[in-house]
Formats: C-alpha cells, structure tokens, sequence
C-alpha cells in the first residue's frame, strides 16, 4: 500500500521524525489525547459562534461574541493542527489514501473556506449590530453551514480508524 | 437544502464502505487463528506494534497493541524480538493477506492479552 502514497507523505512516514513518533510510548497518545481537548474546545468556541449567527444568545452583540470566541476557536485550531500533524506523519502514507480521510481535509478546507467567506460577506454587517437586533439571513446561512460542515469534520476524523 | 445535504452525506459516510485497517471490524472473529513460531521482524511502535511470525503454513503478519499498553503489561520490545519463539491467538483480517490481529500472545511461557 505504500507504494501507492504521494511520494511526500512516504517521505514523511519514513523521516526521522515520524519514527520517533511511533518509537515513543507516549509521544502518539499524548497527540491522540491532546487532539481530543483541542476539538472540545473548538466546539465549544464553535457553538458559541454559531448559536449566535442563528439568533440565540441575543443578549450579547454578535460582533463581539464572535470576536471574543474565535479566538479560542482559532487557537484550539492550531492545537489540532499540530497534534493531527504529528498523527498524521506516523502512518502519513496509509493514511493520506484513507478516504475518510481526503473527505475530512477537503471538510475541512469548506470550513476554512466558510470562514472566509464570512469574513468578505457577512463581518461587516454583523459587526454593527446591537444585542437583540434581527440577524440578516446569510448570518444564519453560515451558521449552519459552520455547524454541518465542522460536525462532518469531527464524524470523519473519529472514522479514520475503521475505513 | 444544504442541512440535508449535509444529512445524507454523513448518512452515507457512516453506513457505506467497508471497514479496513484498524478496529476490530475488519478481523474475522468466526475464524480464530493461533500462528506459533520465529519472530522474523517486530516493529514495537505505535499505532501498534507490529511482527511478522514464520508460522508452520506462511509468515504472517501478526498486529499487536499500542506499545505503552504492551509495556505496561509486561510484553516489552524485548518479548516480541526478532529470534523469540512466539504464539499469537487471534483473528486473520478480511482485507489485508496475511494479517491478523492478535487478542493474546504467548512469549516465554506467559500469555499477554493485547485487548
């Protein structure tokens, strides 16, 4: 099988780096298990996010819940990004030709995608908004976007394992 | 429109494909197997160890646990060296040739589960 894996990803399964990985006790379950904080902290930063583009939480303006909770999300993110690396260059070969897999990266290119748009498209009339004020549609369009597509995200890193 | 989308994708995704390489979905637990021999090449590495045995029909590939498991329970890399007679109770797998996984193995007289 791993012939057929890009080139990259054999030459990161066999580097140094990725032996050392797998020749550790504890260095895999520790990025397993930190892998695992980090996404309940995405999602709950997450929730909060998208709760509010859906119209919950209306005490609070949305441009500064969103503000204040991305950057948990954000930083929850760059944990996950790091620990799935480092699960990653274990078995980056199998892995990168498990289609879970490819359907999680490309999920998780729509959800940074997502946010992009929302950044051109929707930050600027969701910013002025005032606590209670009704919230225009595509708030709400993103919103559930963000939700489906960082649940399928979280459904398809947990199915790797049995594809 | 999209919500459902979104639905029926994951619907797909959880119901559709096969099972492969990790889990125990993927190993016939209807057809036990006990492969006894020489270690011939051990790998005790995360994910899962991992050795091959010249078992008395081929050389199988015989999957293990995660080696902090294994350690803990005393089936240290030295155990599973290449040159140690081995016997390893366990499942062949549905899609790999020549892989099982093992649920217990037997090195030096003493039986280590690997579940």
């Amino acid at each position: 099988m791993t012939g057929e894996a890009p080139a990259i990803f054999v030459a990161l399964e066999q580097s140094g780096f990725a032996a050392a990985i797998r020749q550790s006790l504890w260095l895999y379950p520790a990025a397993n298990v930190g892998h695992i904080v980090f996404l309940t902290m995405f999602a709950g930063s997450l929730a909060v996010m998208d709760v509010r583009l859906l119209g919950g939480l209306g005490a609070i303006a949305p441009g500064v819940l969103l503000t204040q909770a991305r950057r948990f999300a954000l930083a929850a993110l760059a944990g996950m990004a790091i620990t799935g690396f480092v699960l990653f260059s274990a078995e980056a070969s199998h892995v990168s030709l498990n289609p879970v897999f490819q359907l999680k990266m490309a999920l998780l290119a729509a959800g940074l995608a997502n946010v992009a748009i929302y950044e051109f498209w929707a930050k600027r009339l969701i910013a002025t908004l005032t606590p209670g004020a009704p919230l225009p549609p595509r708030a709400k369009v993103l919103g559930i976007l963000s939700l489906g597509i960082w649940l399928s995200v979280a459904i398809c890193g947990r199915s790797i394992a049995y594809f | 429109m999209i919500r459902s989308c979104t639905f029926f994708a994951v619907l797909a995704l959880l119901t559709g494909a096969a099972f492969a390489h990790h889990g125990w979905g993927s190993y016939d637990a209807a057809k036990p197997v006990t492969v006894s021999g020489p270690v011939v090449t051990s790998k005790f590495e995360n994910p899962h160890a991992t050795i091959t045995v010249r078992g008395s029909d081929k050389v199988w590939t015989v999957t293990l646990a995660p080696t902090s498991r294994m350690a803990s329970r005393g089936a240290t890399q030295n155990m599973i060296a290449v040159g140690k007679t081995i016997s390893a109770y366990g499942y062949p797998s549905t899609v790999e040739k020549d892989e099982m996984r093992a649920e217990r193995i037997t090195v030096d007289g003493k039986t280590f589960e690997m579940r």
